[in-house]
């Protein structure tokens, strides 16, 4: 996988970060939005370690 | 029936599995920076270590800066915890209302240590596990079966989720016996399972013996991931294993206060890929502390979970001994390999009649040979000034007219492997303890007098 593609994954992740924690943010008095969005922000984190964390290295290969 | 996806990887990260060691390095200091200073900034106990060490996140710009990070030792754990906030102590990184998971260390050292972990940590477990079972060829076809007791201790609880996570359908085998476990596996036509190397063995006995199924024929597990014994990296006894289950026997290593940080992959190399992408390993020598990066030489595992965040775990001080290996893997992975998997622990390996001994060297000759039973037991004691070690073992029940040739058989090989001279004590059959977690097979009583 090149790095064209790794960016292109990165930038979907980072669009659902943004959009877990805005959801996280808006929850109000619903702990099923809130405690929902935080696991997806879980998942989010997991999406990072496993493309994100990377990609400011792969630049050099 | 459950079909496979086409075209499917090897890896459950082909990019991370496969990066040059040069990039893997600096991915490693990046996030040991990270994880570094998210201690310090959130825990009392990492600060205050870090403040006495003259350390501060900042100083650690290169691979060789990793070295002068203090190492913590479960010992430390234990004095921290039980106190404010309870019951983790300042080692606590997250508000307690973060915390979703609960488990504890075994406590054959000592006191158990506690191990808090928020929901994104136990994401990460599961993802450590994942990279596992991927490598060890579980799939979307698989219908896995984990016979342990879920409680408190870690065990196979992330082998669980991350069995989910990569599409098997899981079967819990909690709180069944041994038969009914067995035959819950069999009716179910279950491919897989996870259990120690002690179990696997005691459940194949169980089957044979008191249900009249041979698990190699009536079964249809191709496929058995073992954990918490080093059993499965021992080659006598993952034969054993093989054979009584007609299964592909996996290693992998971990801890409830590091992760599953360790793995053998299908080409099965003689050792276990280090998890890399997650985990900072390093060898260093028992004696010096430096660090070892050339294979074949015995080194003390201290290791860094790169990700764990509620009670990180930062140069751990495994007390497991290990070996690179000097050969790449077949299956292409860049992650390196710890040759044999665990070879001994530290605290574990003795000197008995002046001779360095690894009680898995025990284990390695025991389960070598033929008509021995699974189970021994090794008791060191004191007569006089001079150490006396007895070896108790159980010859299996039709095997009484070969007796003389398996013990002449079984003392040869103990002198060559051990160098050691040992009592052997022949126990009746099914007399000497059973273990369905970790077995304690070697008893040190010199220590107590």
């Amino acid at each position: 996988m090149d790095r064209r593609e790794l960016k292109k994954i990165n930038t979907r992740i980072k669009t659902i970060r943004k959009a877990a924690q805005e959801l996280k943010d808006f929850s109000g008095s619903i702990p099923a939005v809130d405690r929902n969005a935080a696991r997806i922000l879980a998942s989010a984190k997991m999406l990072e370690i496993n493309i994100s964390d990377l990609l400011e290295f792969t630049s050099r290969n | 029936m459950r079909s496979p996806k086409k075209g499917q990887t090897p890896y459950w990260n082909s990019v991370l599995e496969t990066l040059p060691l040069e990039t893997l390095r600096e991915l490693q200091i990046k996030k040991f920076r990270r994880i570094v200073e998210w201690a310090y900034k959130k825990s009392k106990f990492h600060r205050k270590l870090y403040q006495e060490a003259g350390l501060k996140p900042g100083d650690i710009r290169s691979y060789d800066d990793i070295a002068k990070v203090p190492k913590v030792e479960k010992s430390m754990m234990r004095d921290i915890q039980r106190k404010d906030p309870f019951p983790y102590g300042d080692a606590l990184c997250v508000p307690l209302e973060e915390v979703t998971e609960f488990r504890q260390t075994s406590g054959t050292t000592g006191l158990p240590v506690y191990q808090p972990d928020t929901w994104q940590d136990w994401e990460w477990w599961a993802e450590a596990w994942a990279y596992i079972l991927y490598a060890q060829g579980y799939r979307n076809t698989d219908r896995v079966f984990l016979p342990f007791g879920y409680n408190i201790f870690v065990a196979f609880w992330a082998g669980h989720y991350a069995a989910e996570k990569v599409g098997c359908e899981v079967v819990p085998g909690g709180v069944l016996d041994t038969e009914a476990r067995v035959l819950k596996m069999q009716e179910l036509r279950a491919t897989a399972m996870m259990a120690t190397p002690t179990y696997v063995l005691g459940m194949a006995d169980t089957a044979k013996k008191k249900l009249g199924i041979d698990p190699a024929r009536d079964l249809s597990i191709r496929r058995i991931t073992c954990a918490g014994e080093p059993g499965a990296s021992i080659p006598s006894t993952k034969q054993r294993m093989e054979e009584a289950w007609g299964a592909k026997v996996f290693d992998h290593v971990g801890a409830t206060e590091i992760g599953a940080w360790g793995y053998e992959c299908t080409a099965q190399p003689g050792g276990l890929h280090v998890n890399e992408a997650l985990f900072l390993v390093q060898l260093e020598d028992i004696d010096t502390g430096k660090i070892i990066e050339e294979p074949g030489q015995k080194g003390k595992v201290v290791i860094t979970a790169l990700d764990r965040i509620a009670q990180p775990c930062i140069r751990f001080d495994s007390k497991d001994v290990a070996v690179w290996s000097e050969d790449p893997c077949p299956c292409g992975r860049s992650f390196r390999i710890i040759k044999g998997g665990i070879v001994g622990r530290a605290d574990d390996i003795t000197k008995v009649k002046g001779v360095l001994l690894a009680p898995t060297a025990i284990e390695e000759v025991v389960r070598s040979i033929q008509g021995l039973s699974n189970e021994f037991e090794v008791v060191v004691t004191k007569k006089g000034d001079l150490d006396d070690i007895t070896l108790k073992i159980e010859l299996l029940p039709d095997e009484e007219a070969r007796r003389e040739g398996i013990l002449a058989h079984l003392r040869e090989q103990l002198r060559l492997k051990t160098n050691l001279g040992y009592n052997i004590e022949v126990h009746p059959f099914n007399s000497l303890p059973r273990y369905e977690v970790k077995a304690r097979r070697f008893k040190d009583l010199r220590k107590h007098g």
